[in-house]
């Protein structure tokens, strides 16, 4: 086995070297320099090394561009994915870093007649693989029969035993499927694997489309090529008349931010209105399936799932999952929740189950399948004489080769009668197509994945997918973190197809539905990035008169900059560094708040909101304390307040919005209230007042108002008790005001604190200015805190 | 023997629990020709907002509630009266190991009786320990029957095991108990469990309850002031399955009631649960057990 590894990559070794050659020595005449490898088969080149007559528009149109003009629109996908930030973490590195999707934006193109020819297959696949599962977790006729042997159901981990016997409420198993596809050498494509757990790429899919787009714009025409929206549009038409009701709602189920494809699970939810959802955001009461929202529990009764079935309910499958919901089991039992997925579906994409589909079609059907798979061999089964290269590994797994961490290592066996809990999987050599590497094409081998929905008439198939690209011209490498890419799968019609956007396809309701159902969990986010946000901007605006003082001065023992050395000690910012550890960490804490509820936020209010946070990292690295941080806070502020805006002109007015205005209100009400706890004190030292109205940015307004001159009393109105400044703690109290009133407030606990806040914004509003002080602000300062507290208890927990 | 049973089993919470949900597997199972519930009687407090029974993948009888309202404590008790007749073990019939193979191959059925599933990898016992592996083969040589092999693994676990009640916690790793060499029921069942499948040879977890009072001149079981543990081994379609206790060396008798059968102990959780809770919670299990004959009621406790 191990030689046959090395080999293997000798091979591989020989073939690339072999290629690097060719790129320098020898023009082609084809587009980007591309040089297929003889002997194989290649996607856009035919034999004769003529392009193949469904690329030739393409090609023809790159070669009658200036080659700059080319990599001009190749730089324009890769600048839409950046600012779009679209990003993934590698399979089994969660938590690992983020990485910037690696598309090839030279698009795969497949004509119509020969994808309609996988488009059927896949769909008599597809209904093959419902009447298996419907059988493994009810009659078990298949074992009864011999058709699979017991260990392949019982010793099977993807058995998941607590789901046996349960009919799913829409009474199918499986509503999303993925396929991944591939030609083999002999020019045949075949199914290389089942994806029926919870597979993802579709909205990596949207995203590759929307960006070689771009790229390609204008250039050739693309009526011809078939759009991705109506496929999308009959799977969310499919899941919403799954609903029982009206007011019911479907939701994304995702494991959270660290997952690695957790950026498509937001951007699903958000591209299908479906609203994004973690485990813990749902709670099972009486049977029924409930998210927790700010108005009370909300049923949900269907569950597009891209979470692991095992890990769905800590109570009843997996002990101590984190991810998942307690007691979801019994809401399945009762009926009232339909899984995209149903639970335990991943059974079947362990090599155990897919080596006796051949047989299993055949007895079902009476003829094998139209589009046949890849062999997997189990027991007694033994490789045919002009099957592929093998590759050895254990039966219950449920990546194939070629997967990273599949734990298949290819071997010259043909059998594995004497090895019980192995199979053996195909790992063909591949056909190649056409990669865009550094700005030349170059030959890869190449994996497609194809996406069935169901609907209410049978299987749909998306008219386009996903294709994967290898790192090197042996089929082996695929991971995007050893230099595999993707790039956008077109199937390309002869005549010209209709056009359709997923917006206009149906109804516009999807926003208005938010609204009172918003989640406990992304309103507590939203609550947070905006005291977040503030709590920098309040940092950021004293960092910047501490430093603009410095500088006139040079002495950092100044009374009044010894008293804000202090004053920032108790909020945790230390002065003596220019760009504080504690101001970086607020941002971060913002970015994180943000990253929690990406479906709820623009690409533009994201990279707003990252660009903020690179720029202090960097700064904190090289500013240096006196004018050069005065100037450094200033950029940061005026990148602070291009997120605010942002969310401030784009952000719908509803009850997110409210969580997020409440926040920034108090925190920066907390912050004012603090400060002049601190500075409007009889013993302040010189120039308190003045620095005050600096950081209140109200310098002017006071010049207005009053005299020349400050005074303690002045700058108490005026950032105390002063109605029409932004800045003003009253105005914060009447903001949040204004938002609670406008939640939803059934229960007693509620309009007790709806009660309190008024009481407060009251009593500060009607308070003399004379009778205003250092102490009140105290108070207040603890009213405040009271405040939050309550509105986390009552909203959002 | 008809048998009083009483169970007292819950949780005190070091702070109130604004929510709780969980699932009980207590309730002794119908077991026709071996075991009769006559009355039962199951009581949860605080009383739960909502509750549900069904019946577990192996049979036994679950029941799932949520408390949705902030509790101190958790008190589950049980009353049953139930009939036992010893089981008959055909130990004679049991197959050689090498015919283990060619035996589990004839089944064409996954029902949850079925040995397949208990030969696979389980939850709380997912790999084979090397350590328990080498233990379990030293008694490959008592065979050549599968019977005359687990009842060598049963009495020398007997013997070179000490009954521990503090070396161990319900989440305490099979392999780790093997290395102290200390544990209780739980853990004898489960090294028992694991050094049988390292074998090839299918093996289950038995969860239930052990008569607490002697019959007169014998002495007291161990492990009967809690719910008990124990093996059962699937000895070849003829012999079927064989119940061992590895914590009292003997078979499983009318001594033993049935609460259910599972792979290990995820699959048979006396009271599984998820709650929300700050600092400590305190786990307490109370068992008693008296013979129903009218004569000898007076052991009976009254709870």
């Amino acid at each position: 086995m191990q030689d046959a590894l090395d080999e293997n990559q000798k091979v591989g070794m020989t073939a690339g070297q072999r290629s690097r050659e060719t790129e320098t020595t020898r023009s082609t005449g084809l587009p980007l320099g591309y040089a297929p490898v003889p002997g194989t088969f290649d996607e856009m080149v035919d034999a004769s090394g003529k392009v193949r007559a469904h690329w030739q528009a393409l090609a023809e149109a790159l070669q009658a561009r200036p080659p700059l003009e080319n990599q001009e629109r190749f730089a324009r996908a890769e600048r839409y994915l950046r600012d779009a930030g679209i990003f993934h973490r590698d399979y089994g590195e969660s938590g690992g870093p983020q990485r910037l999707w690696p598309l090839s934006p030279f698009p795969v193109l497949l004509p119509q007649g020969e994808w309609q020819g996988i488009a059927e297959g896949l769909s008599e696949r597809a209904d093959l693989l419902e009447r298996v599962i419907a059988d493994l977790y009810g009659e078990n006729r298949l074992v009864a029969e011999g058709l699979l042997p017991p260990m392949a159901v019982a010793g099977n981990p993807e058995f998941l035993r607590p789901l046996v016997g349960i009919r799913p409420a829409s009474g199918h198993f499986l509503h999303f499927l993925a396929f991944d596809v591939a030609r083999g050498e002999d020019g045949r494509f075949r199914v290389l694997a089942d994806r029926t757990q919870a597979p993802s790429g579709a909205g990596f899919t949207l995203e590759n489309r929307v960006a070689t787009t771009r790229a390609f714009s204008g250039l050739f025409d693309r009526s011809a090529v078939h759009r991705l929206a109506p496929f999308f549009a009959r799977f969310r038409d499919t899941l919403q008349s799954n609903q029982h009701g009206q007011d019911e709602r479907v939701g994304v189920l995702t494991p959270g931010r660290a997952n690695a494809t957790y950026f498509e699970h937001a951007y699903l939810a958000r591209y299908l209105g479906f609203t994004l959802l973690e485990g813990e955001d749902l709670v099972v009461i009486d049977g029924e399936l409930m998210v927790r929202t700010i108005s009370g529990p909300k049923p949900v009764s269907v569950l597009w799932r891209r979470l692991a079935s095992a890990a769905a309910d800590p109570l009843e499958l997996e002990e101590g999952s984190l991810s998942g919901t307690p007691g979801l089991l019994e809401a399945v039992r009762a009926g009232s929740v339909t899984m995209i997925n149903a639970l335990g579906s991943g059974i079947l994409e362990t090599g155990i189950i897919s080596a006796h589909l051949p047989a299993i079609a055949e007895r079902l059907n009476g003829k094998p399948l139209s589009l046949a798979a890849f062999p997997v061999l189990f027991g007694e089964m033994e490789a045919d004489e002009d099957d592929c290269t093998m590759a050895l590994g254990p039966a219950f797994a449920t990546l194939p080769p070629f997967e990273r961490n599949s734990g298949f290592k290819p071997t010259e066996r043909r059998t594995v009668r004497d090895k019980p809990r192995a199979v053996l999987r195909a790992a063909p050599g591949l056909s190649l197509g056409p990669a865009l590497q550094s700005g030349r094409l170059v030959p890869r081998p190449m994996i497609l994945r194809f996406y069935a929905a169901r609907t209410a008439e049978g299987w749909t198939i998306m008219p386009g997918g996903f294709a994967r690209l290898g790192a090197g011209e042996q089929p082996g490498i695929f991971a995007f973190h050893e230099g595999g890419q993707s790039a956008d799968l077109s199937i390309v019609s002869s005549e010209t197809v209709p056009d359709v956007s997923l917006i206009a396809a149906s109804g516009t309701k999807a926003g208005h539905r938010q609204g009172g159902n918003l989640p406990s969990r992304a309103a507590d986010n939203l609550f947070w990035l905006g005291r977040y946000i503030e709590r920098a901007e309040g940092a950021l605006r004293i960092l910047r008169a501490f430093h603009a003082r410095l500088a006139e001065n040079g002495d950092p023992d100044l009374p009044l900059l010894s008293m804000l050395t202090r004053y920032m000690a108790t909020l945790e910012v230390d002065t003596a560094e220019p760009v504080p550890r504690m101001l970086l960490a607020n941002i971060d804490s913002a970015v994180y708040s943000a990253g929690n509820i990406r479906d709820r936020f623009s690409p533009d209010g994201w990279m707003a909101l990252t660009d903020l946070q690179k720029t202090a990292h960097r700064f904190a690295e090289k500013v240096s304390a006196g004018d050069d941080a005065a100037h450094a806070m200033t950029i940061l502020l005026r990148k602070l307040a291009g997120f605010a805006g942002l969310v401030h002109e784009n952000m719908y007015r509803f009850m997110g919005w409210r969580f997020l205005t409440i926040g920034r209100h108090l925190e920066r009400g907390l912050h004012m209230t603090t400060l002049l706890a601190h500075l409007a004190q009889p013993d302040a030292p010189d120039g308190a007042d003045d620095l005050l109205l600096d950081i209140g940015d109200n310098v002017m307004t006071h010049r207005r108002h009053y005299s020349v001159t400050t005074s303690t009393s002045s700058t108490v109105e005026l950032m105390g008790l002063d109605p029409y400044n932004p800045r003003s703690v009253l105005f914060q109290l009447t903001e949040i005001v204004r938002s609670v009133s406008q939640l939803p407030d059934s229960a007693e606990d509620r309009l007790q604190l709806h009660r309190d806040i008024r009481a407060l914004e009251q009593r500060l509003a009607t308070a003399p200015a004379s009778e205003v002080d250092a102490d009140s602000f105290r108070q207040l300062e603890k009213d405040l805190e009271a405040f939050s507290d309550a509105l986390a208890l009552a909203y959002l927990t | 023997m008809r048998y009083d049973l009483s169970l007292e089993i819950g949780t005190d919470y070091a702070h109130p629990v604004a929510h709780g949900r969980h699932v009980l597997r207590i309730v002794p199972a119908a077991l026709p020709g071996r075991q009769h519930i006559e009355t039962q009687a199951l009581t949860i407090l605080p009383e739960p907002e909502s509750r549900r029974e069904f019946t577990g993948f192996f049979g036994g009888a679950a029941t799932g509630f949520a408390i949705r309202h902030p509790h101190p404590a958790l008190h589950v008790r049980l009353k049953a009266r139930v009939d036992v007749n010893a089981p008959k073990w055909h130990s004679e019939a049991a197959i050689l190991l090498q015919n283990m193979t060619g035996a589990l191959a004839v089944i064409r059925s996954v029902a949850p009786d079925m040995p397949h599933h208990f030969l696979a990898p389980s939850p709380r016992l997912p790999r084979i320990d090397d350590a328990i592996h080498a233990y379990a083969k030293e008694s490959r040589d008592a065979g050549p029957d599968v019977f005359s092999i687990a009842r060598s693994l049963m009495q020398r676990i007997h013997a070179d095991f000490r009954y521990d009640a503090r070396a161990t916690t319900v989440d305490t790793p099979a392999e780790q108990a093997f290395q102290l060499k200390r544990g209780v029921c739980q853990d004898f069942t489960h090294i028992m469990i694991a050094g049988l499948r390292s074998l090839g040879i299918p093996a289950g977890y038995v969860s239930g309850y052990l008569r607490t009072l002697p019959p007169p001149g014998k002495p007291r079981l161990v492990g009967a002031d809690a719910m008990h543990a124990w093996v059962r081994v699937w000895c070849g379609a003829e012999a079927g399955w064989i119940e061992f206790d590895p914590t009292n060396r003997m078979l499983a008798s009318d001594d033993h009631i049935v609460a259910g059968f599972g792979r290990d102990y995820a699959d048979i959780a006396p009271l599984a649960g998820t709650v929300k809770a700050y600092g400590a919670q305190d786990g307490y299990q109370r068992v008693d057990i008296a013979i129903a004959d009218p004569a000898q009621n007076s052991h009976s406790l009254n709870i």
